[in-house]
């Protein structure tokens, strides 16, 4: 990692939207999810979040449930990411707690963690109105309904 | 807790009221009943029903329910002031109520005035000392104030008095899962399962607890109460079959090298009985998860 330490990271839009969404989905309860990313080709202290993956709204701190998504998104994700690019994928494991402040994510060098593209928030307003989030489906939803899909495909479409 | 069936009556019921079918009073009645927590929709609704004068006056002495059921859904969405006004209205028409006075300390608690709502319960709880609810209220400020551990100690200390409440007791083991403190929380599990025995949920979240506390003891435990759970839920439950599978597997690493004096550890037929039940679910299901559910399996099996 860099010389300094303090790793930033760039998330793109798509990867932010999903994970807004997926805590409004859950406004009563602490959400958390998988962040994928690569280290940037051209800054080392920088890493790439390309997406993000909605894992669970309920019991949060268990096993079992924890290690069966870990599984499936390993073979899937890393199958995808290293098709792409000669990095090699990161992953991180980040819990957010649904607070109706939102802390708000700039594209300014301040933060550690920036917005890619920076109209990702208006994108998200936008979505918020049209209650966007009842579409976000994670893997404990997945867990109660195999129908349901977590890696939600079709929510941009 | 809720049944399928009231669940599956609940969600049609918001269905036809979000799309203008009707039916805004039974909805509002049967949220009350099952008493859960559907806050947006029960505010916008509610409301509208206040706001109009003619609606009011038809649903008689029920006015009165009403206002409080949309004061609380307004304090759950943050629309203060909806609440406040709605309070005034049940303060004018019965003044001196304790009931009022609920609604007034939990306004003071959703501004997150803490200390001032600590009193207000506190002088409501002299008068009567076995309200349930305001001692819930008081666990709840602790876990809003980010203060877990003060929330466990005054949920035991109503535990000592009310150790029938179950859904105390299951707040209780998911505090205790939320700081990692396991073999409290499966305590609070075993309260479950004793008391209500034939309730999957509990032996699937004692399960759940047993395989995250680990070690060969608990895993075999753990399996135990999966294999319960698939029992009771006539093999419908996903994270029971997976909960088998992942058991397996860890129980095979840990038991590497002992002799094979336990031949009941490895249990192979369970595990596979699992996984072809999980497969055959997907394939029927979600057919483009089929692979990816195959290669987990497989993984498990090799490690």
């Amino acid at each position: 990692m860099g010389g300094n330490g303090e790793l930033k990271y760039e998330i793109s839009q798509n990867a932010y939207i999903k994970l807004v969404l997926h805590s409004l989905r859950h406004k009563t309860a602490a959400v958390n999810g998988v962040l994928v990313g690569r280290i940037s080709a051209k800054d080392e202290g920088v890493v790439e979040i390309s997406d993000s993956v909605p894992l669970f709204h309920s019991n949060l701190a268990l096993l079992p449930p924890l290690e069966i998504s870990l599984i499936m998104l390993n073979n899937k994700k890393l199958e995808a990411l290293s098709k792409g690019k000669h990095r090699s994928p990161v992953m991180q494991l980040c819990v957010k707690d649904a607070s109706k402040n939102w802390r708000v994510v700039g594209t300014d060098g301040g933060s550690k963690l920036l917005l890619k593209e920076p109209s990702a928030n208006v994108v998200l307003s936008d979505y918020i109105s049209s209650e966007k989030w009842k579409d976000v489906t994670d893997f404990d939803d997945h867990l109660d309904d195999v129908t349901k899909d977590w890696l939600n495909p079709g929510l941009f479409n | 807790m809720v049944t399928k069936t009231e669940e599956r009556e609940l969600n049609e019921l918001e269905n036809q009221v979000e799309n203008g079918g009707g039916g805004v009073w039974e909805y509002l009645c049967l949220v009350r009943k099952l008493k859960v927590r559907r806050s947006e929709i029960v505010l916008k609704h509610g409301l509208s029903i206040l706001n109009d004068s003619g609606k009011r006056s038809s649903l008689g002495p029920d006015e009165w329910t009403l206002y409080e059921q949309v004061a609380v859904a307004a304090m759950d969405c943050q629309s203060l002031a909806v609440a406040q006004n709605c309070i005034k209205v049940l303060q004018k028409k019965f003044p001196e109520s304790k009931r009022v006075g609920k609604l007034e300390a939990l306004l003071i608690e959703a501004k997150g005035m803490w200390e001032e709502a600590e009193k207000a319960y506190s002088i409501l709880l002299e008068d009567n000392p076995l309200d349930q609810v305001i001692h819930k209220r008081k666990v709840a400020m602790a876990k809003a104030q980010g203060k877990p551990s003060l929330a466990i100690e005054h949920l035991n200390k109503y535990l000592e008095v009310f150790m029938a409440d179950h859904d105390a007791w299951r707040e209780l083991a998911e505090i205790y899962v939320s700081l990692q403190m396991y073999k409290q929380a499966a305590f609070c599990y075993e309260e479950l399962i004793l008391s209500q025995p034939t309730l999957p949920l509990y032996h699937l979240a004692y399960a759940d607890v047993l395989y995250t506390i680990g070690g060969l003891e608990n895993l075999i435990a753990a399996r135990k109460y999966y294999a319960a759970t698939i029992d009771l839920t006539g093999g419908k439950s996903t994270r029971a079959l997976l909960g088998i599978c992942l058991c397996g597997s860890a129980i095979a690493q840990l038991s590497r090298g002992r002799n094979k004096e336990d031949k009941d550890m490895a249990a192979p037929e369970l595990q596979s009985l699992a996984a072809t039940a999980l497969e055959k679910e997907y394939k029927q299901k979600s057919p483009a998860k089929l692979n990816l559910l195959s290669s987990a399996l497989r993984s498990l099996k090799l490690s």
